[in-house]
């Protein structure tokens, strides 16, 4: 064997692979790019943004982050969704440029921040609303109070399989807690199953934050949480077939499914210590209806400084991309818009930069 | 009667004495039920990959009858399956093996030609040897800690792919090593000693005659560390590869690589976390993909072995 030859040819494999990696520099999607700017107009807009937190707002960071990139091919864009936590401690850190979060910036965050210099913005991008959910066929309930979902769904309502079992827990709380709403019982004698979302959904997390929480705190039970016994699902499509299966079933799911399944499943009237609200677009992006919690966007000041397309995409991201991306539309995020008044409120707060949070801290 | 010494006797040949031999005497029972039995293992291990491979294409069937185009072509979008594609993790499995081949061969081979052809039978070899073993099986996700605490932190080179790069290198180091000694320790002692016997140098023995009669072997375990590299998730994850949305612009190869990234493995993970039956068929979709870039990078590993191949 002749050693030159064989040399060429030992390098065949890196070569091939250098090759292939080189060969595709140009934009990952040109061809729908191309198709793009032919409508909305190329830009010139370039940098990498990095964008982590909520794994709740993730989604809608990816569709607008994902129509942004197709508008402007010279830019790269990274989602992720940790958890708001997490997304916090990288953007006090300096390590990302926007951090999703499903709650307000909490004061020991913002300390945190400050100590790295990191000014903020924050601007509330979307509302997320739960509604508890039974049967079509169930006409014995109509609303609930979060002293009932606590006495149905709290961790004291283990092993309780009918709705009659909780009624005295109902009144026995309702006794003593009076700003969560009044409980309506009694209770129907029938069987009651519980399907919900799994511990890993951030839906079973707003609903233990919103609800079970609350009526911990008020009873003094430190960190309650959702009975364990009950059927739990990742998958919103078979939340929403175990509750239709059932005619006394009970389980909570976000609001946007509820919507499209209205023929299978009754949203409940919730009570949260004003009244029953009837879950629907207006009382949720209002917060009238009490399981309802907004999602936030944070941006970084000094990224903002530093890199020159962080501006234009929070620029396309409120006054574009919560504006068509979010809704229960084909190819939108199921989350509830904001109605006008806080619209208004976010566009002008990035319009004047305001930083510092308005509802944390 | 002597069957070795002319190889035909009376026109009839060896095997055929033997086999008429054999059905004078007893059944050679126990050799047809090993041989039976051997085949059963060979045909279950061959269904239990087809079973996979029907099961994948059976599920992925609506990705590829929907236009195979837009889903090889399209991003990591881990939140809306219409927009879900392949081509990041394609492109950052192929950079991030780029970033294998360049750091962890070369160290790795000439790690096992010291080990092999210089350090003798010293203490520190043996142990070296030992320890490079027991390198070798030690858990992905502890690399994955390690290149997130070396690379990412320490050397400050941030959640890219020569960080990702990196961390299955050092991963597949010892498994390297280990292939590329065995195959030069299957190279004959006569081939060394002839060499020497003519006046070559320690070095001209390894440079022109040992490592030259082991490279296919060291070729075939050097491609197959990269097929075990290339379907690595916990490591690149724990590096940061991309898990949510990844749209890498227009960005030259250089910029690529010293930013964002994601693999195949971590889009086949993100697609799997999603609910609904849209991801579930991306997720099988993705699965092929890689199934079938890894099997490309064993034939690689076949036709180079063959090309080397020497007879003795």
């Amino acid at each position: 064997m002749n050693t030159p030859k064989r040399r060429i040819l030992a390098g065949a494999l890196a070569l091939a692979l250098v090759a292939a990696a080189c060969g595709d520099d140009d934009d990952s999607s040109s061809d729908t790019t191309a198709a793009e700017d032919e409508s909305s107009g190329s830009s010139d807009v370039s940098g990498s943004i990095f964008v982590s937190g909520s794994s709740t707002v993730e989604p809608i960071s990816i569709a607008v982050g994902n129509e942004f990139a197709d508008q402007n091919p010279g830019v790269a864009i990274t989602v992720e969704g940790p958890g708001t936590g997490d997304g916090f401690a990288k953007f006090c850190n300096g390590e990302t440029d926007v951090s999703d979060a499903s709650r307000p910036i909490k004061a020991e965050e913002i300390e945190n921040c400050e100590a790295n210099g990191i000014e903020f913005i924050e601007l509330e991008v979307a509302v997320d609303g739960l509604s508890v959910i039974t049967s079509t066929a169930n006409d014995a309930v109509e609303c609930l109070s979060f002293v009932d979902l606590y006495a149905l769904l709290g961790p004291d309502a283990t092993g309780v399989d009918n709705w009659s079992g909780a009624t005295d827990a109902a009144d026995t709380i309702g006794a003593t807690v009076t700003d969560l709403g009044t409980p309506n019982t009694p209770f129907p004698d029938a069987p009651l199953t519980v399907t919900a979302p799994g511990e890993e959904s951030g839906t079973f997390d707003s609903f233990v934050e919103i609800v079970i929480e609350s009526g911990g705190d008020e009873l003094g039970v430190e960190g309650a949480n959702v009975r364990p016994d009950y059927t739990a699902s990742p998958n919103d499509n078979v939340i929403i077939e175990g509750i239709a299966a059932n005619d006394t079933s009970l389980g909570w799911i976000g609001f946007a499914f509820v919507e499209e399944n209205l023929d299978s499943v009754k949203p409940l009237q919730v009570d949260g210590g004003a009244g029953c609200v009837e879950p629907t677009t207006e009382t949720i992006a209002s917060g009238e209806f009490p399981i309802a919690r907004s999602l936030y966007i944070y941006i970084s000041v000094p990224a903002l400084e530093s890199n020159e397309a962080l501006a234009p995409f929070v620029d396309f991201y409120i006054n574009e991309g919560i504006t068509t991306l979010v809704g229960t539309g084909e190819g939108q995020v199921p989350y509830v818009p904001l109605n006008e008044d806080s619209l208004a409120t976010t566009v002008s707060v990035w319009d004047n930069r305001e930083t510092g949070t308005r509802d944390g801290g | 009667m002597s069957l070795s010494t002319p190889e035909t006797v009376g026109g009839q040949t060896a095997a055929g004495i033997t086999t008429s031999l054999n059905k004078g005497g007893k059944p050679d029972v126990a050799g047809r039920v090993i041989g039976v039995l051997l085949l059963l293992a060979l045909l279950g291990s061959l269904l239990i990959l087809l079973t996979l491979v029907v099961d994948l294409i059976n599920r992925s069937w609506s990705v590829w009858a929907d236009g195979a185009g837009d889903f090889l072509s399209g991003p990591l979008n881990s939140s809306d399956a219409s927009q879900a594609g392949v081509w990041q993790g394609i492109k950052g499995t192929l950079q991030l093996m780029v970033v294998v081949v360049v750091a962890a061969f070369p160290l790795g081979i000439a790690c096992a030609v010291y080990l092999e052809e210089y350090a003798g039978k010293s203490r520190l070899a043996r142990f070296t040897r030992l320890n490079v073993r027991n390198l070798a099986g030690v858990p992905s996700i502890v690399y994955g800690l390690l290149g997130l605490a070396l690379f990412v932190q320490t050397f400050n080179l941030g959640r890219t792919v020569w960080a990702g790069g990196l961390a299955l290198s050092a991963l597949v180091l010892p498994i390297v090593v280990i292939t590329a000694s065995e195959a030069l320790r299957a190279v004959p002692a006569s081939v060394r000693e002839g060499a020497f016997g003519v006046g070559a140098t320690r070095w001209e023995v390894t440079r022109h005659h040992v490592v030259p009669a082991a490279t296919p072997g060291i070729l075939t375990g050097v491609v197959l560390s990269l097929a075990r590299a290339a379907g690595e998730a916990a490591p690149i994850l724990l590096v940061g590869a991309a898990t949510g949305l990844l749209r890498t612009g227009s960005q030259s190869f250089w910029e690529q690589l010293g930013s964002s990234f994601t693999a195949m493995p971590v889009i086949i993970f993100s697609y799997a976390r999603q609910p609904g039956e849209d991801f579930r068929a991306l997720t099988a979709a993705a699965s092929l993909v890689l199934l079938v870039v890894i099997v490309l990078m064993n034939a690689v590993a076949i036709w180079l072995r063959n090309r080397y191949q020497r007879q003795w």
